[in-house]
């Protein structure tokens, strides 16, 4: 087996493992070392002998023993008779049998999720920890997809372990009435993530495809275990928690949501269904407005009713203190003159627009469009 | 010993990699461009493995900038750019070497068509006679 392949299979289980043995453990720290030791392992052992045919289960029975090892050595000397036999016993209670692997792995995940994105960390570490934790991505390639040095990563989570020992924060489901804030704190990381990998802030590289892909990823796992969850919930006989999670509440993140799911099913450009996006916004602009979403409300109104609608609305943004010096209000309405055939103009918006803009590629293309080109980015060059 | 390496250049319009967006950087063939982009990669592979290399970042159009003055009232901010000044402070490095030579032999590579170089040593407050 190949390292892209150790990696994959890694990458699927580790959120499993860890939030098994976390559940089991309760100790995040402990917890994420016995897994790092259990894929050295794997690592070693996979490529001689094959991988088992439940790696996941496998993991959960290597990282288990190890836990259970550490906590055997770090115990006096006459105790280590007892901890050897409660090391048999837990390797018989934790190897899950080969068809049960994935009878707790969702649930487990979710709660991985939330303990990651627990409100008393900072939103910069609940992304990091996410990533490392649940996406199973190392601190090195964290950094890179955010375009910080190692350490910043590294100190970020490890801070963030600490302030989660502090908090003494738990793998279990949070009380019904905190449910709502740390799901809404889920959803912010992982729109985050998302959001950082479509257009990538800063740097070199417009489209980090790794970092979108493993938002959606991760979302989908939220999504995937939603009815298993619905159920516990319910159980619970919790009213709160029903009008949240099963009766469609309609936030912002479900609106953009629908609006994003409005783009992708269509096959082009061309054929959006610009209306429904159009009446979509409006209700964003009304639960959450923003100049953010004006702005793109204006560009679906553009689309509807032509370039000149949309340039009314985007008047204000213009001497909106928050927007005033956003390139995406000046790079829109460069795009929307240049449809209404106000090409002058059109230059000077691409030109403000390319001033003001801190993604290289962006720059690139923009720049491109000021000078009269197609505005094809330039490829290959930093 | 830190040094940072100033990079004051007047691309038009503002793009990284400067070099190509200067008049003068536009009067050199690609093939030249090529080469030098060839020896720049080396020359970061080098100091990266050295460990001379700290950080550096490219700066935004200085017209993005915002100014702040101060007086005994209270600050004033203004939008950029600082001043009309034919070059601009582009980007920057930060290097750790052992020796001003050194420095002296790494900044003097990143001299570029239509721009200019400045190296400054970082002060520090360990205070020991260089």
């Amino acid at each position: 087996m190949t390292e892209a392949d150790l990696e994959d299979v890694w990458r699927r289980s580790a959120p499993h493992v860890l939030g098994a043995l976390g559940r089991r453990y309760g100790d995040f720290d402990a917890a994420e070392d016995a897994v790092q030791g259990a894929l050295l392992a794997a690592s070693v052992q996979w490529p001689k002998e094959g991988t088992s045919d439940n790696p996941t289960a496998w993991l959960i029975t290597v990282a288990s023993r190890r836990l259970i090892d550490r906590h055997r050595s770090e115990r006096a000397r006459a105790d280590r008779e007892q901890a050897a036999a409660l090391r048999v016993a837990a390797d018989e209670a934790y190897s899950p049998a080969a068809d049960a692997g994935d009878e707790h792995a969702h649930d487990d995940t979710v709660l991985l999720l939330l303990l990651c994105c627990h409100p008393a960390l900072t939103r910069a570490s609940r992304v990091a920890l996410t990533l490392r934790a649940v996406g199973g991505l190392t601190t090195a390639q964290i950094a890179r997809a955010f375009l910080v040095p190692e350490t910043t990563i590294a100190q970020r989570i490890s801070r963030a372990k600490i302030r989660l020992r502090e908090v003494d924060a738990r793998f279990s489901l949070p009380a019904a009435e905190q449910l709502p804030d740390r799901l809404a704190s889920l959803q912010d990381a992982l729109y985050l993530i998302f959001n950082e990998g479509y257009t990538s802030s800063t740097g070199a590289t417009l489209y980090d495809v790794s970092l979108t892909q493993e938002a959606i990823r991760l979302t989908r796992q939220l999504r995937d275990c939603r009815a298993r969850w619905d159920r516990a919930a319910i159980a619970e006989g919790s009213q709160l928690l029903e009008t949240v999670l099963t009766r469609g509440h309609l936030g912002p993140y479900q609106l953009q949501a629908a609006i994003a799911a409005v783009h992708s099913e269509s096959r082009s450009w061309e054929e959006t269904d610009w209306m429904q996006i159009v009446v979509l916004y409006r209700m964003l602009d009304d639960t959450a407005p923003s100049p953010a979403v004006t702005l793109n409300l204006a560009v679906a109104v553009a689309m509807v009713h032509g370039p000149d609608a949309g340039l009314r609305m985007l008047d204000p943004l213009l001497d909106a203190t928050s927007m005033r010096r956003n390139h995406r209000v000046h790079a829109v309405r460069a795009h929307l003159l240049e449809m209404s055939c106000r090409h002058d103009e059109a230059t000077r918006a691409y030109a403000t627009a390319a001033q003001l803009t801190t993604s290289m590629p962006e720059q690139r293309y923009l720049n491109s469009k000021a000078c009269g080109g197609a505005g094809e980015p330039v490829a290959g060059a930093t | 010993m830190k040094y940072v390496i100033l990079i004051y250049t007047n691309p038009e319009p503002w793009g990284h990699p400067t070099a190509i967006y200067t008049k003068e950087g536009r009067d050199v063939p690609q093939e030249q461009h090529d080469e030098m982009d060839r020896e720049f990669e080396a020359l970061l592979n080098e100091l990266t493995a050295s460990g001379e290399f700290v950080t550096a970042e490219a700066l935004a159009d200085p017209a993005s900038a915002t100014l702040y003055g101060w007086s005994a009232e209270g600050h004033l901010a203004t939008d950029g750019p600082y001043a009309e000044s034919k070059e601009h402070l582009a980007g920057f490095f930060l290097i750790d070497c052992d020796s001003r030579e050194r420095a002296e032999e790494i900044a003097a590579k990143f001299a570029q068509p239509g721009g200019v170089i400045e190296l400054r040593p970082a002060m520090w407050p360990g205070g020991d006679d260089q």
